[in-house]
């Protein structure tokens, strides 16, 4: 229900400052930034922090178990691995590739997808139409399919999937971006705007844009949580990084052979790459449930 | 109307169709290799042999030719031989697919019967403690890299426990004539006289496959279903019906979740290409002997024929899948009836 919010300074607040007001009040929204930070930072300066070289082997502390463990030794925080490098500083170098790259594609996906999209938005006729059919076939293609399609061509490499994966979220980004522009041309404010002599570069450039950034944050983080998790998984299945990276998706599957004797090799990468999509995908409801509420007020 | 619709989605359908063919052929030339070999999978061919190949492929011709040729020999069945194993890759696909079909099927029933409810649940009671776990239990599911899950409920169940087997169909011990590919109805229909103790073997192998797999499609549901629902819960036609009498259930199922599940059905098209993506890592944890183990196999031998037909294969079934519940959509929603255009 509408309510008369004369006295709540609220709505003298700008947009983004009401979109934070509503953000704040949801914990686990919060929760999942402090994380997403938390992963930013290790992503960035991960490398400065780690107490040993990852890819340093200590033939003389092999697979030893996390520290709190009886067998467990306290210069390895959580233990080593197979060839005695210390797990504690892989895992945090595995931020850098798997977050930190995940990041990048996402972000590479998000430019390329926001040219498209806006000439797919803007544009009308046969060039829409046939630019629809296109979306929808490559919509269709599973991403790890493209993916090992691009490996047969180019061949294994971190590089190579980089490509495919951004190839594989183009077509969500270039979709919802078509949508919100689409949307967009449809309100009164465009056509009064197109009346007082705006060109669509201008429509473009002060009605459309301001109103879709909302959306574009939202589309990037749920292509950035698709992202990790696709790296990950082409990590593990040997298609993308190559040993002896330590990416997480690489060192779960690195780890596959000792699934015995050191459980834990195998469940804390997982729980990392489990807990950076978690706090992605927390931002990302957080955000849209506050960008519902500053609509609906 | 419905049937200008329908020839519309046709003519999409064959737009795709020829532009997936189209990705396809050019394969042959994108991989590492000779055209020739990686059209046919032969991998030396012989000199009585290689001026036929150049006469049938038309490799001596134009593209278009080619391309022609390459689309004849698709619609003839004649998709080249696996380079690994030398045998047809159509009979190789047709030997695996069912497999996987039947671990995506199952899975896609279980994400409904507990999807759709669990999401209702979410919807109707939002502020209650139920509903805030059920929407925190989702975001959780849907975070899971599907590996690391796997290989956990492996730890637990099957190393931990040792409830349940970690892989294949079927045990070795039972053999079973493979007339539909699909293990249970093969089962119940081979007449082998152990059937009831095959029957209990494949379910206690399918289990933990269809179970892991089901984890994403079931919280997407359940966020499909629960964000669906309550957006339709705030419309005035719930508050009229409301008013009319109608008791609490019957607004529900007559008028929120009729139309709540139309978007649910319309988001699901998008899902299932990252269904079929988790499928393939599925099957390769738990050995599952279906496309995209194959799939999987295949690129680590560089066998190029098989990824070219599993390409044309599985994104078929994709582009099938999409435009079937496109159009029941339409059918089914007055609404998108009316802006067939659009």
């Amino acid at each position: 229900m509408a309510k008369f919010q004369w006295l709540q300074q609220k709505d003298e607040l700008g947009p983004l400052s009401q979109l934070w007001h509503s953000f704040r009040q949801q914990h686990a929204a919060v929760l999942g930034l402090i994380l997403f930070g938390f992963f930013a930072l290790i992503a960035v300066f991960g490398p400065l922090i780690t107490p040993y070289d990852p890819y340093l082997q200590n033939p003389d502390a092999v697979l030893l178990p996390p520290s709190w463990d009886d067998a467990g030794d306290v210069r390895y925080l959580l233990g080593t691995d197979d060839l005695g490098r210390d797990q504690f500083s892989r895992l945090i170098k595995g931020a850098s590739y798997t977050f930190g790259i995940a990041f990048m594609t996402a972000l590479g996906a998000l430019l390329l997808g926001f040219l498209l999209g806006v000439l797919a938005g803007m544009s009308k006729g046969f060039r829409a139409s046939a630019f629809n059919h296109v979306l929808d076939l490559a919509l269709t293609i599973p991403s790890l399919l493209l993916a090992i399609i691009i490996v047969a061509i180019l061949g294994p490499g971190l590089v190579n999937t980089i490509w495919a994966i951004m190839l594989a979220l183009l077509p969500q980004f270039v979709h919802g971006i078509r949508n919100s522009i689409l949307q967009q041309l449809e309100q009164d404010y465009v056509i009064a705007y197109r009346l007082d002599g705006a060109n669509n570069w201008q429509i473009l450039r002060y009605v459309i844009l301001p109103n879709t950034w909302e959306q574009l944050t939202v589309l990037f983080s749920m292509a950035l949580s698709t992202a990790i998790l696709d790296i990950a998984a082409l990590g593990f299945l040997g298609l993308g990084a190559q040993s002896p990276a330590a990416e997480w998706g690489l060192m779960v599957a690195e780890a596959l052979d000792l699934i015995y004797l050191s459980p834990w090799s195998i469940a804390l990468p997982g729980l990392l790459i489990f807990v950076a999509v978690l706090s992605v995908n927390l931002v990302s409801d957080g955000l849209r449930t506050a960008m519902r509420k500053r609509q609906e007020s | 109307m419905i049937w200008y619709y329908l020839i519309r989605r046709l003519f999409l359908l064959s737009f795709v169709f020829f532009a997936l063919t189209c990705f396809a052929f050019s394969l042959g030339y994108l991989f590492p290799g000779d055209p020739l070999v990686n059209f046919s999978g032969i991998s030396q061919p012989d000199d009585e042999l290689l001026p036929v190949l150049v006469q049938q492929y038309r490799l001596e011709q134009g593209y278009l030719q080619q391309y022609l040729a390459f689309l004849q020999r698709i619609l003839q069945g004649d998709w080249g031989l696996s380079l690994a194993s030398q045998q047809p890759v159509l009979h190789e696909i047709i030997r695996v697919f069912p497999a996987t079909l039947e671990l995506v099927s199952y899975a896609l029933f279980i994400s409904f019967v507990l999807g759709v409810p669990l999401g209702l649940i979410a919807a109707i009671k939002a502020n209650h403690w139920t509903g805030r776990a059920i929407s925190s239990i989702a975001l959780l599911g849907y975070s899971l890299p599907i590996f690391w899950w796997a290989l956990l409920m492996i730890m637990l169940f099957s190393i931990g426990l040792g409830w349940l087997p970690t892989s294949g169909r079927i045990s070795v011990l039972y053999e079973i004539p493979v007339t539909t590919g699909f293990m249970l109805p093969d089962i119940l229909m081979s007449g082998q006289t152990y059937w009831q103790a095959a029957l209990q073997d494949a379910i206690r192998h399918l289990w933990l496959p269809a179970f892991v797999l089901a984890t994403y499609p079931t919280t997407v549901m359940i966020r499909f279903t629960r964000d669906a629902m309550l957006s339709v819960w705030q419309q005035s036609y719930i508050k009229t019906a409301r008013a009319k009498g109608l008791s609490r259930s019957q607004v529900l199922y007559r008028h929120g979740l009729r139309n709540a599940m139309l978007p649910v059905l319309r988001q699901l098209g998008l899902q299932f290409s990252t269904l079929v993506t988790l499928a393939m890592i599925t099957e390769l944890i738990f050995s599952w002997p279906g496309i995209g183990l194959w799939l999987l196999d295949s690129i680590n031998q560089r066998n190029y024929p098989a990824i070219q037909g599993g390409l044309l294969v599985i994104s078929s079934l994709v582009i099938l899948v999409n435009i079937l519940l496109d159009i029941l959509y339409t059918l089914l929603n007055p609404l998108a009836r009316k802006q067939v255009h659009g």
